[in-house]
């Protein structure tokens, strides 16, 4: 009997756990999205630091990330043609591999790459500046955490998935361009029939805000993972575990609720 | 991620990021207004709408081709009040010179693969299809006719198994070309074949060298008959021919005739004497003995000329066919 409530009291203690670590998720990116929207929280430090997190999760990554994706989608879209043809269906590669690629794939890789990169090393900033209590050092200071810590990183984390998107999905469609129809500029206008079959404004509107989506989970995930750590530092590994893990999750999640929206 | 200490550390960075923000913009703005022009938004189009009684696989921004070009796209779909449905298909207006007033539209399905709208225009010389004008969708679904063909499919197949049946007739008549083709191989050949055997075309061909040689020798014959015929023609109407000698003896048998008429009237006077004579005949017994001595005489006489009269009468029928019974008798 008293293993059963024990087990029960547990499990209910983790479930809470794992509940208040949403909720605080939650009200974080509120918190984060509300402060960016305000004018007023861009000074010229503000301006500096998330330009300096641009500058660390997009431009620095820009030149090797996308020659992958490039290559990636190259490869890819070879398959799809090359397998199209084979099936007779020919007419339909340049779709398939436009919607594979650009609606599905190459978001979800680029949030992928982006939380593999920088979400974990934000996590642990987090949550090391935490155990270190440097956090606490910089609000007794009076210093605007938010406006000066979190929220550029969520402007960082949130345009580099956007602009990383963009890149490789013009990318992928120039070089779906080449594989079907090669080095001529003569089926423009068919090319332009089957993307404004595949583009529809709610597709775009989709693809806008799964990318939003994305950035902003890359982000507000680690950081509120971070400061949610316990003052102990064997605790740092453990927290950057947890966040990749629910960020895998949460971007997983994503993906699959923009699927079947899309198609259910 | 362990920070720089300050921004110099980052060389440009403000333009870095300006340049990564504006390109990104403009990446995006631009992909958003080629969409919308690839989608034709900035397009003048002109509306076509197509009644069908169904849409199976119809679906919005569907392209509708002309000879396998794409010359227009749905745009939207609904169900009237009739239970058809209304395709109202966006045609640009640089591809409606393609469409004509005597325009068809079908919608074709096929196993695999969508639908397709196709515009079929036989003479593009015809008058322009108006804006908004309503035409009907012909659909022809090749899925819905494979029951039926099936079906059919299968009484002929059952035709072919009772054809090809071993006890079938077409198989009897082949074992009896094949017996025939058989016998046709033969010495006599294609003969054998329809006679039936060897012996029977020996004889046919046995039959035909006589025939051969009776034509041969009737070739002959009618050379005979030929010569003969013209040597018939110089004896009878060629100079000194029976037709010649014919008259002669017609004038001579006339001159004869005269003779034996001549003869007639002496021996009728003759016996006119010789009733004379009678009335007194014991009177005259006496010189009656002369007178049948002379009597005797003339008879002779008469007997001899009408056998000659015969006798030329004779010669005349056996020459001219004139079948006449024609005989001078003494009384």
């Amino acid at each position: 009997m008293i293993f059963v409530t024990n087990f029960l009291t547990r499990r209910g203690t983790a479930l809470l756990a794992t509940w208040r670590i949403w909720r605080d998720t939650l009200l974080f990116a509120a918190r984060a999205i509300l402060t960016a929207a305000t004018p007023a929280a861009y000074n010229s430090a503000t301006r500096t630091v998330v330009m300096k997190q641009i500058y660390f999760t997009v431009v620095q990554i820009l030149p090797g990330f996308t020659l992958f994706a490039a290559l990636l989608s190259y490869v890819l879209i070879q398959i799809v043609v090359t397998t199209a043809a084979s099936y007779g269906l020919s007419e339909y590669a340049l779709e398939v591999s436009m919607r594979l690629l650009v609606l599905e794939l190459l978001p979800l890789i680029t949030a992928l790459f982006v939380a593999l990169r920088s979400s974990s090393a934000i996590n642990t900033e987090i949550a090391l500046m935490k155990i270190n209590g440097e956090l606490l050092a910089l609000e007794n200071a009076g210093v605007d955490t938010m406006r000066l810590e979190f929220m550029p990183r969520v402007i960082g984390g949130m345009i580099s998935v956007l602009a990383l998107t963009a890149f490789t999905s013009v990318i992928a469609l120039v070089l779906a361009y080449l594989a079907v129809y090669g080095w001529q500029t003569w089926s423009l206008p068919d090319f332009s029939r089957i993307m404004g079959n595949v583009f529809q404004n709610t597709v775009l509107l989709g693809i806008f805000l799964k990318s939003l989506a994305f950035g902003l989970a890359v982000t507000v995930i680690p950081v509120a993972e971070g400061m949610a750590t316990p003052r102990m530092l064997f605790m740092a590994p453990i927290s950057v575990l947890r966040g990749m893990v629910r960020l895998f999750f949460l971007i997983m999640l994503i993906e699959v609720a923009s699927l079947a929206f899309k198609y259910i | 991620m362990k920070r720089p200490a300050g921004s110099s550390l980052i060389k440009n960075l403000e333009f870095k990021v300006g340049a990564l923000l504006v390109s990104t913009v403009l990446l995006v703005v631009g992909f958003v207004i080629y969409t919308m022009y690839a989608r034709g938004d900035f397009q003048r189009t002109q509306n076509l709408t197509l009644i069908a009684p169904k849409a199976d696989g119809v679906s919005i921004g569907m392209p509708m081709t002309f000879s396998g070009f794409p010359i227009g796209a749905v745009k939207r779909m609904q169900l009237s009040e009739d239970g058809n449905v209304r395709l109202e298909i966006a045609i640009p207006s640089k591809d409606a010179r393609w469409l004509r007033e005597n325009s068809v539209f079908t919608l074709e399905k096929g196993f695999i693969g969508g639908a397709k709208i196709k515009a079929h225009t036989s003479n593009l010389k015809d008058q322009p299809l108006a804006d908004g004008a309503s035409r009907t969708l012909l659909t022809g679904d090749a899925t819905e006719e494979i029951p039926v063909l099936l079906e059919k499919l299968k009484s002929i197949l059952n035709n072919i198994a009772d054809m090809t049946n071993k006890e079938s007739q077409i198989n009897q008549t082949l074992a009896n070309v094949q017996d025939v083709t058989h016998r046709m191989t033969g010495e006599y050949g294609v003969l054998e074949g329809v006679l039936g055997g060897p012996e029977k075309a020996r004889q046919v061909v046995a039959v035909l060298e006589k025939t051969n040689a009776l034509l041969a020798s009737l070739n002959g014959v009618s050379l005979k008959v030929d010569a003969v015929l013209a040597k018939t023609d110089s004896r009878l109407f060629g100079p000194q021919g029976v037709m010649d000698q014919t008259q002669e003896s017609v004038a001579k048998l006339n001159a004869i005739l005269g003779d034996a008429r001549e003869s007639l009237k002496k021996a009728d006077a003759l016996l006119a004497n010789a009733q004379a004579a009678s009335a007194d005949l014991p009177r005259i017994t006496g010189n009656v003995r002369e007178a049948t001595a002379d009597m005797a005489n003339l008879r002779t006489e008469i007997d001899d000329s009408v056998r000659k009269v015969n006798h030329l009468i004779n010669e005349i029928n056996k020459k001219w066919p004139f079948a006449r019974d024609v005989e001078i008798k003494t009384p």
